[in-house]
């Protein structure tokens, strides 16, 4: 069917007009953040070996507050697997660190659940509290300077959509020297 | 209370959300949109017709002025009286077995059910309007009883119990024992500042005992909820309740140790009220 140039234009405009009023019903919710600089992070993994967020300096990193009791947590793990498996050779890393429960709930959540990031722990939620976490899952994208840049409160699948995105945007402004990008 | 009195009210709080007008308004736009969709063109314009109609109406009879349920109330002849506010999902069928069970008990119960009560969506921030007025003229409807009385609420319910209690007289709030299950008592908690919690006014002489599942992310905040209650005046305790996740009475997936503490959810709070020894 033949427009004429006005309609089209006008089409392309409410087209737009629609895209920016969905936008924010089907975002995941990230909030971004002013880059300040992360709080301290100092916690052992399951073999006990100490991990700073200092250790990661130069890479982006997710840092995914999580418990084995936690059904939404649960449910988005597999997807930071696939976000790790996708992201291999990519300067990203994923911790998830378990909020306030025995070592051995995780332990056996993990010979259900094959995970190929680090797990920190963070038996007595001093870290928990450190950072302001009040709900389970919540989510943390610091950048290589090692400043917050999104915060996440909720479950949100890692391996696509808006979340891949903001992982890309942030992996996209290292030199390109640090981060060699896939070919698309 | 009179049922008129209940009835303005009701409408009252539901104004707090929308305007009646607005009310109306959005009533009768769902109403014209969903059924433009599942009628067939002819009918559409006597749709039309019976929705002016019903505006019309709605107006002078005030949309919001239709026949509540008040609270549920489970006589008992013992002298202890329990006032049990559940949350913003509303009474589950496992709260309801319990309060049976207590009166069986001799604890008498009476249940609010805050959203059925007063039409509120159902979401944590509607517990904010249900009107402390009504909840301190609850409470002091059963210090006449002459029992001994002890207040329960789930979550986000401790707010409107706790505004009713500040709005009591010292003496009055000092002869109610309250029970807060993971009470969700913050005006904003972000990530990465610092929790703001609710001013709910005086709280001198208030006793109470807040019950904490160990699994729960609010666990980890217990010691903060307690001094912020403290700081306004109340005598506050703490239990964790160990291997439950909150609301584990009404799970979707349960697990087994929840289900067991789910079906005797009575004699967890009789236990409570009992070891607490809150006179």
């Amino acid at each position: 069917m033949a427009m004429s140039l006005g309609m089209k234009w006008g089409h392309r405009l409410g087209l737009v007009a629609m895209l920016l009023l969905a936008a924010p019903l089907g975002a995941a919710g990230f909030q971004a953040r002013d880059a300040v600089p992360a709080p301290a992070l100092v916690a052992r993994d399951l073999a006990g070996v100490e991990r700073t967020l200092a250790d990661y300096r130069g890479k982006v990193v997710l840092l995914n507050f999580w418990a084995t009791w936690c059904p939404p947590c649960r449910r988005e793990m597999p997807s930071m697997e696939r976000l790790r498996v996708k992201m291999q050779g990519r300067p990203l890393e994923i911790l998830a660190l378990d909020s306030a429960e025995p070592v051995e709930d995780v332990e056996a959540f993990l010979a259900i659940m094959k995970l190929g990031f680090p797990i920190l722990l963070d038996p007595d939620g001093v870290i928990t509290k450190n950072w302001k976490v009040f709900g389970l899952p919540t989510s943390f994208l610091i950048d290589a300077q090692g400043r917050i840049r999104y915060s996440l409160s909720g479950p949100v699948e890692w391996d696509e959509g808006e979340a891949l995105q903001v992982v890309e945007s942030l992996l996209a402004e290292l030199p390109a020297t640090q981060d060699k990008a896939p070919n698309p | 209370m009179p049922q008129a009195d209940r009835l303005v009210k009701t409408s009252d709080c539901f104004q707090l959300w929308l305007g009646q007008d607005d009310v109306r308004f959005f009533a009768l736009v769902t109403m014209f949109i969903t059924g433009l969709f599942l009628i067939r063109r002819q009918m559409r314009v006597g749709l039309l017709a019976i929705l002016l109609l019903m505006a019309g109406v709605a107006g002078p009879l005030g949309i919001a002025a239709a026949a509540l349920p008040d609270d549920q109330r489970y006589p008992a002849s013992g002298d202890r009286l329990l006032l049990w506010v559940s949350y913003e999902r509303g009474r589950a069928p496992v709260e309801a077995s319990g309060a049976e069970a207590l009166a069986a008990a001799g604890v008498e119960v009476w249940s609010l059910d805050p959203t059925s009560s007063y039409f509120l969506p159902q979401l944590a921030r509607s517990m904010d309007a249900v009107p402390q007025e009504d909840v301190a003229d609850w409470m002091q409807a059963a210090l006449v009883s002459g029992k001994q009385v002890t207040i329960y609420a789930v979550a986000r319910a401790a707010v409107p119990v706790l505004r009713g209690l500040a709005a009591l007289e010292p003496a009055q709030r000092a002869a109610i024992c309250v029970m807060l299950m993971y009470p969700n008592i913050y005006r904003e908690a972000e990530p990465l500042a610092e929790p703001d919690y609710l001013d709910f006014g005086s709280l001198e002489g208030a006793r109470i005992r807040i019950l904490q599942p160990r699994r729960s992310a609010a666990t980890p905040w217990l010691p903060g909820r307690v001094e912020a209650l403290e700081m306004q005046g109340a005598n506050v305790s703490s239990v964790i309740l160990e291997n439950l996740r909150e609301d584990f009475w009404a799970r979707e997936t349960p697990t087994e140790f929840e289900t067991i503490e789910g079906r005797r959810l009575d004699a967890i709070l009789l236990r409570e009220m009992e070891s607490w020894r809150c006179r």
